[in-house]
């Protein structure tokens, strides 16, 4: 058998590309699938095939098993990877594509059905000897007096979760109980959008506490090996914006304690390829299992900056049956310290509201200890129907002070230009004094946020106010007279300035 | 050249001569001697009194008829000769008179938390749309009463759409 020549990506954006560019490392062909609105996306050009699978709305194209699983036996691709998001973690589409007698890169669809589910990974946590946060046993079912019921007897402030969740989406806080029952609709409306499941469950929310997780990869053979942890508590309404590892406040004996228990839970399904678990660490040391992501994870770069290891092309080695023989020790050794913002079309001064449309200039940071994962281009569209993520831009230094540094060096030198980024919202993050020391949790940046009141995260200086009064004298100057200035659609607008200077 | 130049809600004068080796530009009456160098159709490259380099882009703003220069990666909003309202303004984040609340961007209504007639609060929720796969509220800037409803749940609505106004 010589498997592994051809690998259809169902996905779409950067960790499309990401999955590409292992697979080129390893010379293996590459198909991508498409909606309406990605013909001309980044994972498509770079592809070896694509083929469009329907409608831009994820439910339409990116959700749709049956339609992927026809772009399978059409290409003849032997294997799927499926990213992370759409149906990374759908028992159903693994099963699907072994069905078609091809290889799911991921686990099993047991290990994706028990981990994937939130409830039963907190059952084989428990088994497993690692504590949970409380919560309830199962999906939220039943009336809304009997979920106001068994909310009360847990205890509030609480979270609603999705059952199939992820990245934030399907979660919302609940501190008064008023609020329970529409917080309950609100999550899950977004989980059934997002995930395709709509149940829920609720848990209690710690007290500030911070994130901790441990990436694992597991082979056929029965080898779970753990990694050095990632600190993920800067969070904004639940979605990670930066992460680092390893985490500031972690020691060489909590790392340990941290990798074997997050070991012992995933050896309770045989965990194959890459996975995530993710631990709440209390203020007072203790640790407790929250949930595992049976897939790549988006931060998943960092870790492979402190410890060379590149996880997916581990993921095709593991899914074509190969050993795992890296050495346990290298990977909870980190060398140097590594960071990822990611890099997200969202108004920071409008709330974060959500700003697509057309990118027009992008201009990337490069140079020593920068990675930059990005999945879009200068002349296309941010697309309406999915998450805004332009690029996960990461910084890798010696230790954590210089890979700030580092990282606001590179935000210094991002330009994107015709769309709103949260660029200006980490340059001011990462001059803040409690995360230079290392000194959050998972709710610091919204009450942080909260605190702020709206103050605009873009304020320049009069020195920059006065270059861009020049630069934009010297434009109006110079366009009548020679070339014409493609300045997007100002034309309009120039002619009426342009009346006015010669008047 | 003479423009009017308005930045962050001040205006500033500005003179434009040609020079032999560049242009003299004056802001305020304070003279400057700038090096440009256009790159591409939108770009900037100036170094100024002979020693400080600037990297700018200027690009129209779709929303609002102003341009934005960007200074190094910083966004700048530039009216000239007065013309088109200066970004902040434009929010809708006046203390009085109506708030006209549009959609900032294109999605689906999932909820509409108020009916014509309601008194509201400042910050609270009015609409909830639905875009990338995150359910957004929006909220009202002032106290007041809502005086129109122009949308209904599961409509689909473009970026700017006006949504309901509170008088």
């Amino acid at each position: 058998m010589d498997p592994l020549k051809k690998i259809l990506i169902a996905n779409r954006g950067e960790i499309a590309v990401r999955v590409i560019r292992a697979c080129r490392e390893l010379n293996i062909a590459t198909v991508a699938v498409y909606s309406e609105c990605d013909r001309t996306a980044l994972h498509v050009r770079l592809a070896d095939e694509a083929y469009p699978i329907g409608p831009s709305a994820p439910r339409e194209s990116y959700l749709r098993i049956d339609r992927i699983v026809d772009v399978l036996k059409r290409s003849g691709a032997d294997a799927v990877h499926p990213g992370y998001g759409f149906l990374a973690e759908n028992a159903a589409f693994a099963a699907a594509v072994r069905d078609a007698g091809a290889i799911f890169i991921g686990p099993t669809p047991a290990a994706i059905e028990t981990m994937g589910s939130k409830t039963a990974a907190r059952e084989a946590a428990r088994r497993a000897g690692v504590p949970v946060v409380p919560g309830t046993d199962g999906p939220l079912a039943g009336s809304d007096r009997q979920i106001e019921s068994a909310a009360q007897a847990l205890g509030y402030p609480l979270l609603v979760k999705a059952v199939a969740g992820g990245g934030g989406k399907g979660m919302r806080t609940v501190t008064d109980p008023a609020d329970l029952v529409d917080a309950i609709r609100a999550a899950r409306s977004e989980a059934g959008s997002a995930f395709g499941d709509a149940s829920v469950y609720i848990e209690r929310r710690l007290l500030r506490p911070r994130h901790i997780e441990v990436q694992l990869l597991g082979d056929a053979h029965g080898t779970v090996l753990p990694f050095v942890e990632r600190e993920c508590s800067i969070q904004r309404r639940h979605q990670k914006v930066v992460e680092e590892t390893p985490s500031p406040v972690v020691s060489p004996a909590l790392r340990r304690d941290v990798a074997s228990a997050a070991a012992a839970v995933a050896k309770t399904v045989d965990y194959t390829s890459a996975g995530t678990i993710e631990f709440l660490l209390d203020e007072d040391g203790r640790f407790y299992f929250l949930e595992m992501n049976t897939r790549l994870q988006v931060e998943h770069p960092i870790t492979e900056m402190v410890t060379g290891v590149d996880l997916v092309r581990w993921q095709i080695r593991i899914a074509r049956s190969e050993r795992l023989d890296l050495d346990p020790a290298r990977l909870v050794s980190p060398s140097g310290h590594a960071i990822e913002c990611r890099i997200y079309a969202e108004d920071p001064d409008n709330g974060f509201l959500p700003s697509p449309g057309r990118i027009l200039d992008l201009r990337v940071p490069s140079g020593p200890g920068i990675r930059d994962d990005g999945g879009a281009t200068a002349e296309l569209d941010v697309p309406i129907f999915y998450d805004p993520l332009i690029s996960k831009l990461v910084t890798w230094a010696e230790d954590r002070p210089l890979a700030i540094a580092r990282m606001r060096r590179a935000l210094d030198e991002y330009l994107v230009t015709g769309i709103k980024t949260t660029i200006p919202f980490f340059r001011w993050l990462l001059a803040q004094p409690e995360f230079v020391g290392g000194r959050f949790h998972t709710t610091y940046l919204d009450d942080v946020l909260k605190a702020r009141n709206g103050r605009p995260f873009v304020e320049p200086t009069p020195r920059v106010e006065e270059i861009a009064a020049i630069a934009a004298a010297l434009q109006m100057t110079m366009s009548p007279s020679g070339q014409p200035a493609e300045i997007g659609d100002a034309r309009r607008w120039r002619a009426q300035a342009r009346a006015e200077a010669v008047r | 050249m003479r423009y009017e130049v308005e930045i962050g809600g001040r205006r500033r004068q500005v003179v434009v001569t040609k020079t032999g080796d560049g242009f003299a530009v004056t802001v305020d009456g304070i003279p400057h001697q700038v090096d440009v160098a256009r790159i591409g159709g939108h770009q900037l490259s100036l170094i100024v009194d002979r020693m400080w380099s600037a990297d700018t882009s200027l690009r129209a703003d779709p929303s609002a008829g102003h341009l934005i220069v960007y200074v190094g990666g910083t966004p700048v909003t530039v009216a000239l000769n007065g013309r088109g309202r200066y970004g902040r303004k434009a929010d809708g984040g006046q203390a009085s008179g109506p708030q006209r609340l549009a959609a900032p961007m294109p999605g689906k209504v999932v909820r509409v938390l108020a009916r014509t007639g309601d008194t509201v609060r400042a910050r609270q929720p009015l609409v909830v749309v639905e875009a990338m796969k995150m359910e957004n509220e929006l909220r009202a800037s002032h106290d007041g009463t809502v005086a129109e409803v122009h949308v209904r749940e599961g409509m689909s609505v473009e970026a700017g759409a006006l949504l309901l106004v509170i008088q």
